[in-house]
Parts: structure tokens; sequence; C-alpha cells
């Protein structure tokens, strides 16, 4: 009887643990959304001077980390988050859309992204990168925490990145209609 | 109640809920006003969502909206979401760069030897009068010009937004100006053309108390400009075996030095990558 009882326990805990296993990720999607970023590099259009390796490494990493940023303080409505990765004109608007989103109570949710970026021009003393992205995700606009409306959606940026002093930073984030 | 009661109310609800719909502008410059058409009847709550703008407020539909010009200067996608009980329409909508109103230029290097191939580079970047990036190709005009000559004068088309040259520098040493130039809005860089590596360095010297005075021509560089004050030309001076180097900087175009040498001495100068003539002295 009293394995009986233990035997009836211990599927419980079991089953418990797979439902918080299979719950986990619902919990937890806003934060593994903002870091789900993928982003692609091609670098063999960039003219006059041909990018160097660790300039394209360091290219991903400081782009990638740009857009968890964006993403995270669109959805959270936080300043400090756009500090490190943003420059110039790009921080200026992204401050802009932050602050508005504050007082408004309106907030965007972006999924998955996957970037591909391809680099159009390199300055010949290597101090300014033109890229153009093809961005594909998904966005929820929300009004006080509630989706009011969603696109999937592949879009181009005009990206102007300049190298910082342990970083490149973004200073000019222009989406357009086609490159 | 009777069937057709209800067929009659169904089609009066039908008719007087006609969901909203929203139109958006094709195209839009930044710094433009901006019109959506609203279709349905009472009231909503439109939302925009753009670069650096987040806001709503409340419309009423069927009567067109004029959203002020201060909304819509920065470039880029806009979103606009009209919401009536709980349904939600949207339509996205791109704002363009207005025309160029200033040029970001990037001039390098600061201080250029003359007379050096590839040595000096410019990117210009032009941007509207809200920083948009102006993506529509622009005619820019490089001119650079070092006082006596002009260096370069070419006159480039925007490609993605950006222009650039690269150029060799010019043969006088002095301020080289650098314009950029779209239409009438113009941006000035100056770079310093110093002299370049001495040409033909040669010595001259000759025997005194205090052992040997060394001399150079007046030093130049190739295009004849003259060193510049502190340059440093090192002398080496040979004598049985025994060698010893004197620096001495340039002063008003010659550089001079006293060795102690003794017997017959070789001495010879030399100034960056530069080595002049030998100099063979007997003793006294």
């Amino acid at each position: 009887m009293r394995e009986l009882k233990h035997r009836r326990w211990g599927s419980v805990l079991l089953q418990s643990a797979c439902a918080l296993l299979v719950c986990l990720p619902a919990f937890t999607l806003p934060s593994h959304a903002a870091d789900s970023v993928e982003v692609q590099l091609q670098t063999r259009e960039a003219a006059p001077r041909s990018v160097e390796g660790p300039t394209e490494r360091a290219i991903l990493r400081d782009y990638r980390f740009a857009w968890i940023s964006l993403t995270r303080a669109f959805q959270s409505n936080r300043l400090d988050l756009l500090e490190g990765p943003f420059s110039g004109e790009a921080r200026r608007w992204l401050t802009d859309t932050v602050r508005e989103q504050q007082g408004s109570g309106l907030s965007r949710r972006y999924g998955p992204q996957t970037h591909k970026l391809e680099a159009v021009f390199y300055a010949p003393e290597g101090d300014l990168m033109e890229l153009h992205d093809t961005a594909q995700y998904h966005v929820e606009f929300l009004d006080a925490g509630k989706v009011i409306g969603n696109r999937d959606v592949v879009r181009h940026f005009v990206v102007l990145m300049t190298p910082g002093a342990d970083r490149w930073v973004i200073r000019q984030l222009q989406a357009v209609s086609q490159f | 109640m009777p069937r057709p009661y209800i067929l009659c109310a169904l089609l009066w609800f039908a008719a007087t809920s006609v969901a909203q719909e929203i139109g958006v502008p094709r195209n839009v410059t930044a710094g433009e006003d901006v019109h959506l058409s609203v279709s349905g009847s009472g009231t909503a709550t439109l939302y925009l969502f753009g670069p650096g703008l987040s806001n709503k407020r409340d419309v009423i539909l069927g009567r067109d909206i004029q959203l002020p010009a201060t909304d819509f200067t920065t470039a880029g996608e806009y979103s606009a979401l009209l919401c009536s009980a709980g349904d939600c329409r949207g339509a996205d909508f791109f704002v363009s760069a207005a025309k160029p109103f200033s040029l970001t230029f990037l001039v390098h290097p600061s201080r250029v030897p003359v007379a050096e191939g590839d040595a000096i580079s410019g990117v210009a970047v032009p941007f509207d009068k809200y920083r948009n990036l102006v993506l529509e190709p622009e005619t820019i005009k490089f001119e650079l010009t070092d006082g006596k000559a002009s260096v370069l004068n070419r006159s480039l088309p925007t490609k993605n937004g950006i222009a650039w040259f690269r150029t060799a520098s010019g043969k006088s040493a002095g301020a080289l100006q650098v314009d950029a130039a779209i239409g009438d809005i113009s941006t000035r860089r100056a770079v310093q053309q110093v002299a370049s590596d001495p040409c033909n360095l040669r010595i001259t010297g000759q025997r005194n108390a205090g052992g040997i005075l060394v001399q150079t021509e007046p030093v130049h560089d190739c295009s004849g400009n003259p060193l510049p004050d502190g340059t440093i030309v090192t002398f080496t001076a040979t004598s049985s075996g025994d060698k010893s180097t004197v620096d001495a900087p340039i002063k008003q175009d010659v550089a001079r030095a006293q060795i102690i040498a003794r017997g017959p001495t070789t001495v010879s100068a030399a100034s960056g990558v530069v080595t002049g003539n030998e100099l063979r002295i007997g003793d006294r």
C-alpha cells in the first residue's frame, strides 16, 4: 500500500516537473525573444576598403547587441539600454521613441529576428561603414500591455556605423521601402 | 420575433456598423504634413508608431485626419493603427529624407607629406535638415587647393548616400584647402602639407681648432620645399676605426655639427630614410 502511494506521488511529481518544463518557456518568452537575434554579415561588396576579419567579427557582435538592446528598450521602455550601442541621430530617435512610449503607455515587442547585413561602403581610413540590413521579424504593438496590433515583416534598414572606443556604434538606422 | 423583422434587424446592423478602414499616403517626405483617410462611423483610437513617435489620440471615423509635419521629421517606417470596439486595422507607410541641408565631410589625414600618392581621402555624406541620410543620388563637388594650384577638382555622384575620393597630396608645403559642395551647401576642411623627405642631401666640412665643422647645404624635398626647423640630420664620422655620431637639428634650412676627430676622417649624413654624400677630410 505504502509502495503504491510512493509510486503515485512519484508520478505526480514527474508530471508536475514536465508541466513546469513545458510552461517555463512561455513565462520567459520576452527576454528569450529579445536575445533571439540572428545576424549574418556579407562583406564581399564592401569598398573601397575591404573589411578586415576582426572588424567583421566586431560588427557582427555589436550589431546583434544593438538590436537586443533596442528590443529590450522598446519593450520595457528603458532609456539606459540605448546608451552603449547607439550614437548620434540613431540614439536621438530611439530615445525619443522610448520617451514617447513612456508618456503614452505604449510599447513594442519583437519576436525572434533575422538580420541579413551587407557592407556596401567601408571608408578608406576605416572610420565609417554603411550597411544594408534586410531584417525579418514579428513585432507587436501594445497599449498598457495589451496587444493592439502585430506584423510579420521583412524590413530594410540603411545603417551607418563608426568605431567607438571599444565597439562599433550605430549612428544612423533608417528604415527604407527598398534599397 | 417574426422572421422578416430579424432579417431587417440584421441588415440594419450590418449597414450601420461598417468596420473602420485606414488609408495612408504612399510617399511622404520628412517634415511634411500627413493625411490619413479613415472610413466608418463613430469614434476610434488612432495609434501611431514610428521612429521617434509613439502616441495615440481619439478620432472621429469618416473624417480625414491631418497629422502635423513635426511628427514626421525622422525618415523611416511608420505604422498607423485604428482601433474601435476592440477591432484594430492598420497600415504602414514610409517617410523619406528631404533635400540635402548639410554635409558631413571626413578628411584624412590632418598632416601629410607633399607629393605622396593616394595620401588624402575624403568621404562626404549629405543629410537633410532633420539629420536624415539623403539616399537619392546627389552630385558632390570636391575641390582641393594648395594655395598655388588646384590639386583636385572633381564632381562625383553619391551612391547609397555617400561620395568619396582619394588623391595624391599637392606639391607645396602649407595648408591644403579641401572643399566638398552640394549645390550651395559646402563644407571645408584643411590638411597641413609638410615637406617630404630631403632630396640630394649634401654636406660640406672643414677642420677647425675643435675638430671638424660639418654642415649641410640648404635642405629641401624634391618639390623644393625647405624642411622644417628641427628636422634631425645625423652626421657620422669614422676615423681610424672609431665611429662617432652627432644629431643636429635643421635651423633655417641648414644643419651644422662640430665633430671631434683626429686623423683622416670620413663623414656622412642621413635624415630619415635619405643618406647624403660622403666627405673625406684629411689630417691637418
